[in-house]
């Protein structure tokens, strides 16, 4: 299961996030994520993913499975990486276009505060999803700049 | 656009201006890893640098499979550039790399993070191919 302190983060703190797949010949290809959930087992994660992303996508993820997912709070720098298998899609449902709308408005507001640029042009940049991909957890790694970055935080590495 | 690559000149604008890049690499083993990067240096038409500053996941991976996928965002120019690359050198020394130590310090003291950064080496890119996407679609 998903640390609470990482589900308190996905919930609450994160204002962007981008996946990665790699296909057949091991080449890496970038997705961004419009929005993402977890579900209620506390170990399956949905991101929503608009179509302008889709190349090497469901190919990849039918190929091996590997799925990752990078989450910022853009300010703080605070990240997380989540690794996992590819659990299925789905079309998104309403609760898919709410996480949605909660990142854009976190996005916005938090580009804004950053970069100046206005909040509704920053919301406008983040597509909205068109596509679900379910992948479960299986590692978590801390992102976040520093000398720390890199170190596992689930499960926990031994010591 | 692929082979006889040219990197569009716009684009060297939207490596200095200042928004975070994102670096997809892939393990030997096969795992994909996504880092969200604060800088891209353009080398020339062909070819880009990335920094190594930690001996972290990416610059592991790019030593073993050499293949990346990097993006940049030109929020105010609504356009995204996603770059397929592939690792070819590193530098540890010369213009290239002073050139990115510079921008590195500066990123970092514009960001409260001065000191955390040290670059270690200017970790050189041939781009292979390369797509922009329009933002200004509402929804492509």
């Amino acid at each position: 299961m998903i640390p609470g302190m990482i589900l308190k983060f996905l919930q609450d703190r994160g204002t962007i996030a981008v996946s990665g797949t790699r296909d057949t010949q091991r080449v890496p290809h970038i997705h961004y994520v419009s929005g993402w959930d977890v579900e209620p087992d506390h170990q399956t994660i949905r991101c929503t993913i608009n179509r302008a992303y889709l190349e090497h996508l469901l190919s990849s993820l039918e190929d091996n499975g590997q799925f990752s997912l990078t989450v910022e709070q853009i300010g703080t720098h605070e990240t997380y990486q989540l690794k996992g298998n590819y659990a299925g899609t789905a079309e998104p449902n309403a609760a898919d276009f709410a996480a949605h709308q909660r990142m854009k408005d976190r996005f916005g507001k938090a580009v804004n505060l950053l970069f100046g640029i206005p909040e509704e042009h920053c919301r406008a940049y983040i597509w909205p999803p068109n596509v679900v991909v379910r992948f479960s957890v299986r590692e978590i790694f801390l992102q976040t700049p520093g000398p720390g970055a890199g170190h596992r935080v689930f499960p926990p590495e031994e010591r | 656009m692929t082979n006889g690559l040219k990197l569009p000149h716009e684009i060297r604008a939207v490596m200095n201006n200042g928004l975070p890049a994102v670096v997809v690499t892939c393990s030997a083993d096969g795992v994909p890893n996504a880092t969200i990067i604060s800088h891209v240096h353009y080398v020339d038409e062909s070819h880009i640098a990335l920094s190594f500053q930690f001996f972290n996941k990416t610059i592991r991976n790019v030593r073993e499979n050499p293949h990346a996928c990097v993006s940049l965002n030109d929020l105010m120019g609504n356009m995204q550039w996603i770059l397929d690359a592939q690792y070819d050198h590193s530098e540890a020394e010369g213009p290239i790399f002073d050139e990115m130590d510079m921008r590195i310090e500066a990123i970092a003291s514009a960001s409260g993070m001065s000191g955390i950064f040290k670059l270690r080496a200017a970790d050189i890119y041939r781009v292979k191919s390369f797509r922009s996407l329009n933002h200004a679609a509402s929804n492509p």
